[in-house]
């Protein structure tokens, strides 16, 4: 077995193609994806205000707008077609419309309404915009409200108390500095290397074990057809880990994740979901015994494996049959297990079932490449 | 002319008669639309499960749990009798929130004082974090209004004068395009756009490596590829990005001629692009891994679901050269939202560019392949 190691670290290093995919491809997609997610939640995004009283406490309201760091008044517009059409043509993501008459309106008590449009199209900057521009306008209505009642003689304390009855504490659990971008990348890289280490892992493969190859070299130099299988994974396991490892070193060490778990209990993950992904790329190889269909059948299983995840959409909320093909794929325990031991502090009898999940996955694949194996044993040994 | 047509058909049957390309290009699309989509047919989040922690068990705070409970987003599904239990409920994902409502919550607010109560929403998810928010703060906030105009009114002010205090403006909120915030109307429009790109790569790229020597000037050859790919796609790419989206309900405001304006650079810029994805990695095992791993990060370069203003400017720079990043916003905007095409105009321009320089490079691949095959022939 160490002699087919050997063999296919050498085979690795003599063929750029392969050294190119299993270690020059995983690095590249882990600096775009760090690179694309360094900034942070996103700020500055434009908004049009389409102020039509133009008075002092419209122009109160657009700074405040302004100030709020989701958002920037972009300019101004002169009506709503306007505005609307500035969002359809991608220049702003939201317009805030503040009607003629809205500072007399609410000195009269008249209740003007003021209205936030926001492009929902574009969810995940849109909500973010509706949020600033919501938390904005309460700041410039509540000192409305403070200078009403200080005007009829209440302490600024008292009417600050008085606004508001029943203040909400929110707090953000796990993640109180509302880092959601470190969230996504602690999923993405490893959804990305899934689909890497099968892929890989079946090409490597192809190239003993494919129609045309001679497998029974192999099986000779390891002594027989499972250590050979082995001794041309192992290595890949390696790389695959290594590189997982450097994306941890980056989003625990450079970006400052918090790590708050078991250090074992990740590393048992880790080894166990690459060797899940690795059987994945393996059993589509032994079963078709041919990369373009292995190809295939991998990128069915693992391109659009990230959406039932659940860090979009939770799983909770899938339909069962969505939850149970989610529960099939190694990504899906191993992503849990990262945040779990991450941000969420999970305790052990919590976070260990996603390891199991990992360990029964692994066993069943295992068991199929095997049962493959010892038929190509015997037709090996038919042949020879 | 003839010419054109050789290459035409050649390309036809490459992709037609290559069990492996058509499995690609026709089934893989078929697979994905059913794939794709599954996550997200439940579109929206209602009643959240919410753990409630009540130290006051008051008629006050019993009142409050009752308001926050009838709210669509979120509903009071445990109770918990502290903070421990409460975030283990959460960390074992059987809840996504926990509201606190301290003791002495009823008689400081019959006290006429601050009475605070405090909510912790699960921040790892986006989505759920967002919804407990939301949907517990809005009934807190009518709750808190209410308090406030009865002590206004108690105190001998009039009811519209109270109401005009309490909340002096009326603040509504119109979610445009997509007003039921819909996971599936948000995200699959362009996941549409997507898998067609990368099938189509993988696809002609493969077609491509497993090309033999062609004959003719190179431009009538790559011309009559790009016809191949138009016939081809004339078909696919109405059914994929206007016919599919109806099937699953999307709602559609686009009008066909510009999804066709749109969608013709796309196909040829993508199929260009996919001849110098053959070029540079030449064999088709790699051409497809390498395709497989960028669907995800093309995704997120695209500035669709993760907003433009936070990719940092010399990848969003990069992000301009693959074709999917104009054509998810182009067609987005047109299909969703409605856009003419003159406020699209930009997005065309930017794909016929795309078309222009990836044709020059495939050109010179030709020329190239073809010069470095007569060399070894003059060489043999």
């Amino acid at each position: 077995m160490l002699a087919v190691m050997l063999r296919e670290i050498r085979l690795i290093l003599r063929r750029p193609a392969l050294l190119g995919l299993v270690v020059l491809l995983p690095v590249l997609m882990l600096v775009v994806l760090t690179g694309i997610f360094r900034a942070g939640i996103p700020t500055g995004m434009a908004v049009t205000v389409v102020d039509l009283d133009r008075s002092d406490l419209s122009r109160s309201i657009t700074r405040m707008l302004d100030a709020a760091p989701e958002i920037t008044v972009h300019e101004q517009a002169l009506s709503l077609s306007d505005a609307r059409a500035q969002i359809v043509a991608g220049q702003t993501r939201g317009a805030i419309y503040l009607p003629q008459g809205l500072e007399r309106d609410i000195l009269r008590g008249a209740r003007p309404e003021i209205v936030i449009f926001y492009d929902n199209q574009h969810m995940s900057a849109g909500s973010m915009v509706a949020r600033g521009a919501r938390g904005a306008i309460d700041t410039a209505l509540a000192g409305q409200r403070l200078s009403i009642r200080q005007g009829q003689g209440e302490a600024p304390v008292q009417a600050t108390a008085r606004i508001q009855p029943i203040p909400l504490q929110a707090h953000a659990l796990f993640n109180p500095a509302f880092d959601y971008v470190h969230f996504l990348l602690a999923a993405l890289v490893p959804t990305v290397l899934q689909i890497i280490a099968a892929a890989a892992t079946a090409y490597a493969i192809s190239l003993d074990f494919g129609p045309g190859r001679h497998p029974q070299v192999l099986a000779r130099m390891a002594g027989g057809v499972l250590p050979a299988m082995l001794g041309k994974i192992l290595p890949y396991t390696l790389i695959f880990l290594l590189i997982l490892g450097l994306s941890d070193i980056a989003l625990y060490g450079w970006l400052g994740v918090p790590l708050r778990g078991s250090l074992l209990l990740m590393a048992t993950g880790a080894v166990l979901f690459v060797l899940c992904v690795q059987l994945i790329g393996a059993a589509a190889f032994v079963l078709t015994r041919d990369m373009g269909r292995a190809a295939s059948i991998i990128a069915v299983i693992t391109a659009p494996a990230f959406g039932f995840m659940g860090l979009g959409f939770p799983r909770e909320a899938m339909s069962q049959l969505a939850q149970a093909w989610g529960a099939l794929i190694p990504g899906t325990w191993y992503v849990q297990l990262r945040i779990d031991q991450s941000l969420r502090q999970t305790p052990l009898d919590i976070a260990v079932w996603s390891v199991v999940w990992l360990a029964c996955i692994a066993l069943a694949l295992g068991a199929v490449v095997l049962l493959r194996l010892v038929r190509l044993r015997r037709a090996i040994e038919a042949a020879t | 002319m003839s010419d054109i047509l050789t290459a035409l058909r050649g390309e036809l049957r490459g992709i037609f008669a290559d069990r492996q390309v058509r499995l690609i290009v026709l089934a893989a699309l078929v697979i994905y639309a059913l794939v794709y989509p599954y996550p997200y047919r439940a579109e929206l989040l209602r009643d959240v499960p919410v753990v409630l922690v009540d130290l006051d068990r008051s008629t006050s705070s019993a009142d409050l749990a009752r308001q926050v409970t009838a709210s669509e987003a979120v509903t009071l599904s445990h109770d918990a009798r502290d903070m421990i239990a409460a975030t283990r409920l959460v960390q074992e994902r059987r809840a996504y929130g926990v509201l606190v409502i301290p003791e002495g919550f009823e008689r400081a607010l019959l006290r006429g004082s601050q009475s605070p109560v405090a909510l912790y929403a699960d921040a790892s998810y986006f989505l759920m974090y967002q919804r407990v928010m939301q949907g517990a703060a809005v009934p807190l906030r009518q709750l808190g209004a209410e308090v406030e105009m009865g002590r206004l009114i108690a105190e001998g002010t009039a009811p519209d004068v109270a109401l005009a205090q309490v909340s002096p403006a009326e603040q509504v909120e119109v979610p445009l395009f997509n007003p039921a915030a819909g996971y599936a109307t948000y995200v699959l429009p362009a996941a549409f756009v997507l898998i067609l790109q990368q099938t189509m790569l993988m696809g002609l790229a493969l077609v491509a490596t497993r090309r033999g020597q062609g004959h003719g000037h190179p431009v009538w050859r790559v011309l009559g590829r790009m016809g191949a790919w138009i016939a081809l796609y004339a078909v696919l790419l109405p059914l994929y990005l206007i016919v599919l989206p109806a099937l699953y309900g999307l709602p559609n405001l686009g009008n066909v001629t510009a999804v066709l304006m749109l969608g013709l650079p796309f196909v040829l810029a993508t199929g260009l692009l996919a001849q110098c994805v053959a070029a540079l990695f030449r064999r088709g095992e790699v051409v497809q891994v390498v395709l497989l791993a960028v669907g995800l990060p093309f995704f997120f370069l695209s500035g669709f679901a993760w907003p433009v203003e936070a990719i940092p400017a010399h990848l969003n720079w990069i992000a301009q050269i693959i074709p999917s990043t104009a054509a998810i916003d182009g067609l987005v905007r047109v299909s969703q939202m409605g856009a003419t095409t003159p406020e699209i105009a930009h997005r065309l321009w930017h794909l016929w560019a795309l078309v222009g320089a990836f044709a020059t490079v495939a050109v010179s691949l030709e020329v190239l392949a073809h010069s470095s095959t007569n060399a070894d022939h003059q060489d043999g």
